[in-house]
């Protein structure tokens, strides 16, 4: 019994010192009416956080582990993955010692964490309650990895990262992904997008200027081509990639690039690699029964105005 | 390490749960063992509850062998929402107590009560502050007050029943739920109030 005791007092201190090691990276990010959400640390001068909680574009400052607060600047913002990074001035604390999340299983102890103010972190409890591969989320991003946590995603806690008992943050947790479990962006895919929002504010993705809805090809079609299917041509905007390259309506896409098409997932797959605007691909199409092959430069997909 | 992680809380929630009793108004308290709402044995026949569960100035306790005790309450304070009872002959161990204050973030907490009628259920959590509520989670303006905040699942029944620390000591009282956070007072308001008591 008193093993019982001492080795829950032990991981009681151990959660503790997670919090306080991972803590030592997290801001609070004032971009928003009345409650702060949580920014992590992630290199020497910028901070990640979730884009759903950045409601205004200037004024934004950040309340630092002691204390204090300084003027933030937003560097860009995706709402295809759900994230925001900020600019600070170089120095002002730790940075954050991330994780692998390839690592996690599900059952592993995990912790959401938020700072708020100028008190301490915040801490929720759980266990990691799903792991899996690359999905797309209904915001439409490409997120590297599957997972998901029975954590409570507490007012202010989004843009606060998931650690694990050893204080590594594995990524960051997001709000507005899903309703049911908490769900974290994980390390690769914020890495990824916080380069190119650094580098141009935005995530660039590929585009070809067309609607599309996914066929079967007719049975003679199948075995002539060896495709089952693809992706028909419904309508081409006027100058865009699509129809500088010349695409019909009525055109059945079937491959891009050499790998066989079926769906929107193919397609979207290879439009949203980070970089895939200028280059020039592939597509074999079925024209009026007869296989066709276009070249097709890639453009980049128009970004909505806020 | 096997024993213990298949074992986890079970020690010293078996502990403390013999020290949380079941408690309603009046001399009656029929509703008692269903969990109005639950009162810690905090020392000799004093039992300690939330000011919200007991509004008459007398109430019942219930044991955790099932007998109920008529007891009256000796002090309240509605704005701290804490209350004292007194039950002579209730005969329950008393809890040892812990200032919250001593915590970190993230260590591990768990409470007992009777959310929705179910006996002396525990859950637990991690403790998120001790301090006022952050800005943006209102409450009334007793958000400046200091509370123990934590991630850990209460439900009405759970009022009055104890938070306690990863060895089972009593660090405060449940008291609500804000914005899904678990609130309770900290053990150090609670003594304030039984100054003089014991």
């Amino acid at each position: 019994m008193t093993d019982d005791r001492t080795t829950l007092a032990m991981l009681s201190e151990q959660l503790a010192d997670a919090v306080a090691t991972a803590g030592a990276a997290l801001v609070a990010v004032h971009a928003r009416p009345r409650l702060p959400s949580t920014g992590v640390h992630w290199k020497d001068g910028v901070v990640v956080t979730t884009e759903g909680t950045i409601r205004r574009d200037d004024d934004i400052e950040v309340t630092l582990p002691d204390g204090r607060r300084i003027p933030a600047t937003l560097a860009g913002r995706d709402r295809g993955t759900d994230l925001a990074v900020l600019r600070i001035a170089p120095g002002s604390l730790p940075v954050a010692t991330l994780g692998d999340p390839a690592t996690l299983r599900p059952g592993h102890l995990v912790l959401a964490l938020a700072r708020l103010d100028e008190g301490g972190p915040r801490a929720a409890f759980g266990a990691v309650s799903a792991t899996g591969g690359k999905w797309r989320c209904w915001k439409g991003g490409e997120i590297d990895q599957w997972l998901q946590s029975d954590l409570d995603i507490y007012p202010g806690f989004g843009g606060g990262p998931l650690v694990d008992a050893a204080g590594r943050i594995h990524g960051v947790n997001s709000g507005g992904l899903s309703r049911s479990l908490a769900t974290t962006i994980p390390v690769a895919t914020v890495n990824r997008v916080t380069a190119q929002l650094l580098e141009r504010g935005y995530v660039a993705r590929g585009w070809i200027g067309a609607a599309m809805q996914p066929v079967q090809l007719d049975a003679t079609s199948r075995q002539r081509l060896k495709h089952e299917g693809g992706l028909l041509l419904l309508s081409v905007e006027p100058d865009a990639p699509a129809s500088r390259a010349g695409l019909l309506i009525g055109d059945v896409i079937v491959a891009i690039d050499g790998q066989s098409v079926e769906g929107f997932d193919q397609l979207l797959d290879v439009l949203g690699a980070g970089d895939v605007v200028g280059k020039k691909l592939r597509l074999e199409v079925v024209r009026a029964g007869q296989p066709v092959s276009v070249d097709v430069v890639i453009g980049e997909r128009p970004r909505r105005a806020r | 390490m096997t024993a213990t992680s298949a074992a986890f809380l079970s020690a010293p929630a078996e502990r403390l749960r013999a020290s949380v009793v079941g408690i309603a108004n009046g001399r009656r308290g029929r509703r008692a063992a269903g969990g109005a709402g639950a009162a810690i044995a905090w020392s000799g026949d004093l039992f300690v509850t939330s000011a919200h569960v007991v509004t008459a100035s007398h109430a019942t306790i219930v044991t955790p062998d099932g007998r109920a005790v008529p007891g009256d309450v000796v002090r309240r304070d509605d704005e701290r929402d804490i209350a004292v009872v007194h039950a002579p002959g209730a005969g329950v161990p008393a809890v040892a107590t812990a200032n919250p204050a001593t915590l970190r973030a993230g260590s591990l907490v768990f409470a007992v009560g009777h959310p929705f009628g179910v006996r002396d259920a525990v859950s637990v959590g991690v403790l998120q502050a001790v301090s006022p509520l952050p800005r943006g989670y209102g409450l009334n303006g007793k958000g400046s007050f200091v509370w123990i905040q934590a991630d850990v699942r209460l439900a009405p029944g759970n009022s009055g029943g104890p938070l306690a620390d990863a060895q089972g000591r009593v660090i405060g009282v449940a008291a609500m739920v804000v914005s899904g956070v678990a609130l309770a007072v900290p053990v150090p308001d609670v003594e304030r109030l039984l100054a003089g008591l014991t």
